[in-house]
């Protein structure tokens, strides 16, 4: 594989974290618009950890899921009762927040006689633990798709115990769940911690493998391209948000057929996908004839 | 110090007014469609860089550029009313919304396309600068977006409380399925109010453009985000609640990047969403569409 191969590949593993994150919350009925905010707070955890204090990455990986599920159950715990937009709003708005923060935030130490560490919107360089500790990119690649693996081997347990009828319950009527002894507020944040968690591993593998992040990385359009890799990739299983992000970056920005008009051509796209299937390309309704087609 | 309160009143309140009619364009549509339209601000965009490109090839005056703004702003909007809202009119919520941030993307890509520039100039409203009044200055496009808010705010109410298209919408946004046995065209009432929508937006984009004198991609951003900030702060889907989000919010702004500084500015604007959200007053609650 070439390097653009690889690099491309990186990358759609990395988005697909944080497409899963906010697919998980559409799930359970609630339309986030702000999982760019817990991937800014992995990205910025796990590179202060690795870079300014010479903690291993999987160590700080779990430093900055840990950091990524407190900050979503913080957001979570005033805003979970808000329906619609106004959690959207919310969540906006707590993203906007965190990426302001990290505008402000200055903190940096002397390692090697150079400072090192998040420099406000100069953002944060030398995240260099992969190059250090000579992981190859192919060997990156591997370590994003393997944890990219154990996610959605998870999701797929999950979606087939009783924890997955629970959440679509909880998505497709929260009254009858209430009705049925489910505790809605609880477990709406339980999963909003798990979803934040998600996005922040994302973000510390995306912080390692640009070595340089800076606040407009985690920017609204972060979140609503996630939101939308969602939705068009589809909401019957957990492969439809990787379909998205495949659809947009591996084959648009990859087949580089469509240079300069890339997003115009996606934007189309997406436009009329959505006419044709508001619930995306593998729609529950898809997936079930799917799976009593070849299982 | 109390000079400065004055003048920075006076500036929040100018920026508040250009937020207010921001946020009614935002409200039209949302109050009427329950959809939030993502590509408003973009729409606008398109409408100032085309007028942008007027301005560039034939140096035509400030008032035809008002007319090319406002016609490319309901340009876009037809096409995201067709694209995005007419097809999910009963169908998803959100479907509609990713639908507009598509269109989006595709309005960003298309002006950096035609007018690859970072930065454009746009002609100013006046020659001359602000205009000192005892120790304050004031500018007096400020006071023409004053002015302009009041208005269209006013002709807004009128329209919907007291003529048979207002009559029309508000049968529509009440009871669609009665409204269309009565015989009202219901998807066409949908599109003229977005339509109207757009070039009250296209209004409000001029206003900024030719009093900031720039045109840059991140415009259409930037109204969408303060538009739904002013429409969330005034408490959704009320025009009046529409003109004093945008009010407050200019009035926030400007005090804070005073005292603050631009980030915190940014940053005060966002928390008081957040704790209006979360707290929920009563006036935030309401739905009414009028």
């Amino acid at each position: 594989m070439d390097d653009y191969t690889v690099g491309i590949l990186t990358n759609i593993g990395l988005i697909s974290f944080i497409a899963l994150s906010a697919y998980l919350l559409i799930i359970a009925g609630e339309m986030s618009f702000g999982q760019q905010g817990f991937f800014g707070v992995g990205a910025y955890t796990a590179g202060v950890a690795t870079a300014m204090y010479g903690i291993p990455l999987p160590v700080a990986a779990v430093l900055a899921m840990g950091a990524g599920a407190t900050a979503a159950f913080l957001v979570g715990l005033p805003t979970l009762r808000l329906r619609g937009l106004y959690f959207a709003m919310a969540t906006l708005a707590a993203a906007e927040m965190f990426r302001i923060v990290f505008e402000l935030l200055h903190f940096q130490r002397d390692i090697d006689g150079e400072p090192v560490g998040p420099d406000g919107t100069q953002g944060f360089r030398g995240i260099r633990w992969v190059f250090e500790n000579g992981v190859e990119p192919e060997g990156f690649l591997a370590l994003v798709w393997g944890m990219l693996a154990a996610v959605i081997v998870l999701f797929l347990l999950v979606e087939r115990s009783r924890l997955g009828a629970t959440l679509r319950m909880l998505g497709e009527d929260p009254e009858l769940a209430r009705l049925l002894g489910i505790h809605v507020e609880r477990f709406k944040l339980g999963v909003a911690a798990v979803a934040g968690a998600l996005a922040a591993l994302g973000g510390a593998l995306y912080a390692h493998h640009n070595t340089y992040i800076e606040p407009r990385n985690f920017d609204i359009m972060l979140g609503v391209h996630s939101l939308a890799y969602a939705l068009i990739g589809g909401l019957g299983t957990v492969f439809g948000p990787l379909l998205g992000v495949l659809v947009d970056i591996g084959v648009l920005e990859g087949s580089r057929v469509f240079q300069g008009y890339r997003m115009i051509v996606f934007g189309g796209l997406v436009a009329l996908l959505l006419i044709l299937r508001p619930r995306g390309l593998l729609d529950e309704r898809t997936v079930h004839w799917l799976k009593r087609r070849f299982a | 110090m109390i000079l400065d309160l004055i003048q920075n009143s006076f500036d929040g309140l100018a920026m508040g007014a250009a937020y207010a009619l921001l946020a009614v364009g935002f409200t039209l549509v949302f109050g009427v469609l329950r959809r939030v339209n993502l590509s408003y601000g973009p729409a606008i965009m398109v409408g100032c860089y085309a007028a942008t490109w007027v301005s560039v090839a034939f140096h035509s005056n400030i008032v035809i550029l008002l007319g090319v703004t406002i016609l490319g702003s309901v340009l876009a909007g037809a096409y995201v009313e067709k694209l995005c809202f007419a097809p999910h009119r009963q169908g998803s919520a959100i479907a509609a919304m990713v639908a507009s941030f598509a269109l989006w993307m595709q309005f960003e890509e298309a002006v950096t396309l035609v007018m690859p520039k970072h930065l454009y100039d746009f002609p100013p409203m006046f020659e001359g600068g602000p205009l000192a009044v005892g120790p304050l200055l004031l500018r007096p496009e400020a006071l023409v977006m004053l002015a302009c808010a009041i208005v269209i705010c006013a002709a807004l109410q009128f329209l919907l409380a007291r003529t048979r298209f207002g009559l029309a919408v508000r049968a529509v946004i009440d009871a669609p399925i009665a409204a269309q046995l009565a015989g009202i065209n219901v998807p066409r009432v949908l599109l003229l109010v977005f339509l109207l929508a757009s070039a009250v937006g296209g209004l409000a984009g001029w206003l900024i453009v030719s009093t900031y004198t720039q045109v840059t991609p991140m415009l259409g951003m930037w109204s969408t985000l303060k538009g739904l900030l002013a429409m969330m702060i005034g408490g959704l889907g009320s025009l009046r609640g529409a003109v004093v989000g945008g009010v407050a919010l200019g009035l926030v702004e400007a005090h804070s990047q005073w005292f603050l500084g631009p980030q915190a500015r940014d940053l005060i604007a966002y928390l008081l969403l957040f704790v209006l959200l979360a707290w929920r007053p009563r006036w935030m609650t309401t739905q009414s569409a009028s």
